[in-house]
């Protein structure tokens, strides 16, 4: 299939359509605005629902609407628009309803910068609303994974009834690579068990996230990590590169993910012994890859464009196996395979000072 | 083999859809590519910049510190760019907005009166194709033919000849 030239943000909104996207809400942001306007000139013609809301705690709350009805409905926003979202994530999570969120991050904290970072990690992926929930976070490093992990997010939040997000970057957003847009094997999954769509010749059901019965409460939240227990068994995914070898792991996610890589050929050329693990489902973690990893690896490097906070996550699947350190900054320039080399070359130290 | 290509000018000049152009000829031309611009409070006749990076395989890392060839089409982004350059790198230069000075002895200058020959032409405005043509001698990544299929793929058909023209004055110009 010919690869199409297009940026990391029109992929993304390319790919909800194609993955069957019924309605899309948004209110525009930097670096994430694309994605609605591409959205807003394909969703009419084709009959699907697409508002300019006016503002994300709207935006987030139609998404509930249409996600209530059995509708796939998805959203995208950035950092500090993400923020006013948090409650609705909740509620989506408490109601059980499926739903997409791109988040596209920017710099913080408040309104912070509209240059590229990785800030947002915890946002995404330990989340700001209240309650015992998680939300499975995929986060692609290449305009084509942006594809991949658009359509596999509509395809979890379905079978999961969970909202998904897909977390990308300023630097992804606007970045441009040829991409496949190819059809993909999930299956279609029946919402009509649940779905409000009119109690005409059924029985009147409800969707709330409000129990008053204690024992009901805990069943339905014992359902919920029932779920996740069984995403942590199915739907972890990574990527990994010399790592059988390795003396120095190089951790990074996203589109840091691609400058491991980089540091890590510059590495090998001059024969450290260095590996790469990009963890892309950032929930699910891969811990058990990690920790076998650990079990031979003792220097862990975690890249990140931001001050440390994949780091935690990193650290507890290791479990004191392995020192972990942290490299990055906030926002802007990202770390270049030069300055991650020369953070390799500092933990193995003395031992390959002669051939440095 | 990679390599990063920068084209910095101001905006108007036709910087951007110059990198889509280029990026999508490497594409057709089935090489790895990631085009890359800058963004931020632009606004037009401001500086702009597009990073392209072209590869036989993936494409790591991208917004490198240091570069292979830089398109300048004005003074100001000679001067913000030039020190970006790797050693033995080469600038291509349109010396109708630039003065010919060399401050780096370890680089390749090719100095072309760009906006000259696209207004000749017909249309200053298609500059940035003149620059392509010149790319095209010294980039072994971006074949003449791959670029006018881009051209065709990019660009409305009303202007497609007068970017071949100029594309093609662009060739010349490297040799003169």
């Amino acid at each position: 299939m010919a690869k199409t030239l297009i940026s990391g943000n029109k992929a993304i909104a390319q790919a909800a359509f194609d993955a069957g996207c019924d309605c899309y809400f948004s209110y525009p942001i930097t670096p994430q605005t694309a994605i609605g306007e591409y959205l807003s000139e394909i969703m009419p013609k084709a009959n699907r629902g697409y508002v300019c809301a006016e503002s994300e705690i709207a935006s987030i709350n139609m998404v509930i609407g249409a996600a209530s009805t059995g509708e796939k409905a998805m959203t995208s926003s950035s950092s500090c628009a993400i923020s006013l979202m948090q409650e609705g994530l909740s509620y989506a999570v408490g109601d059980q309803l499926p739903l997409v969120l791109i988040s596209v991050m920017r710099a913080g904290p408040g309104l912070g910068y509209i240059y590229p970072s990785q800030c947002d990690y915890d946002q995404a992926v330990t989340g700001g609303g209240n309650g015992d929930y998680r939300i499975p976070v995929l986060a692609p490093s290449t305009v084509q994974e942006c594809v991949d992990l658009t359509h596999r997010a509509f395809y979890l939040s379905q079978k999961y009834r969970n909202p998904v997000i897909v977390l990308s970057d300023g630097l992804l957003g606007q970045m441009m690579e040829p991409a496949e847009f190819v059809k993909y094997p999930y299956p279609e999954i029946d919402t009509s068990k649940w779905a409000l769509t009119g109690a005409k010749g059924r029985a009147p059901r409800k969707i709330r996230s409000l129990e008053i019965n204690e024992e009901k409460h805990n069943q339905n939240l014992q359902h919920i990590f029932d779920k996740y227990a069984q995403m942590e068994r199915e739907e972890v995914l990574f990527e990994e590169h010399n790592v059988e070898d390795a003396e120095v792991l190089l951790v990074a996610f996203g589109t840091m993910g691609r400058n491991i890589k980089a540091a890590m050929n510059l590495a090998r050329q001059k024969g450290l012994k260095v590996g790469t693990f990009r963890p892309i489902t950032l929930f699910p973690f891969p811990n058990k890859r990690l920790s076998e990893i650990a079990d031979k690896t003792k220097k862990i490097i975690v890249a990140e464009m931001n001050m440390g906070q994949m780091i935690k996550d990193v650290k507890v699947a290791v479990n004191g196996k392995a020192d972990v350190v942290h490299i990055g900054r906030p926002a802007g320039a990202w770390l270049d395979e030069t300055e991650i080399l020369e953070a390799v070359e500092k933990e193995l130290g003395g031992k390959y000072a002669a051939s440095i | 083999m990679e390599q990063s290509i920068i084209i910095a000018g101001f905006g108007g000049q036709g910087v951007l859809s110059a990198g889509i152009i280029l990026a999508n000829a490497f594409m057709l031309n089935d090489k790895h590519v990631t085009w890359y611009p800058c963004y931020g409070a632009e606004m037009r006749g401001g500086a702009v910049n597009c990073e392209i990076v072209v590869s036989d395989v993936e494409v790591t890392s991208i917004h490198k510190k240091e570069n292979d060839i830089l398109i300048a089409l004005n003074d100001l982004s000679f001067e913000k760019f030039l020190p970006r350059l790797k050693k033995g790198g080469t600038v291509i230069a349109n010396s109708s907005l630039i003065e010919e000075k060399k401050p780096r002895t370890d680089i390749n200058y090719i100095f072309a009166k760009i906006s000259d020959t696209a207004r000749d032409i017909g249309n200053i405005k298609a500059a940035n194709m003149a620059a392509l043509g010149i790319l095209s001698t010294i980039c072994g990544f971006a074949k003449i033919s791959s670029i006018k299929e881009a051209v065709s793929n990019v660009l409305p058909e009303k202007i497609k000849e007068l970017n071949y023209n100029v594309l093609e004055a662009g060739t010349k110009l490297a040799n003169e």
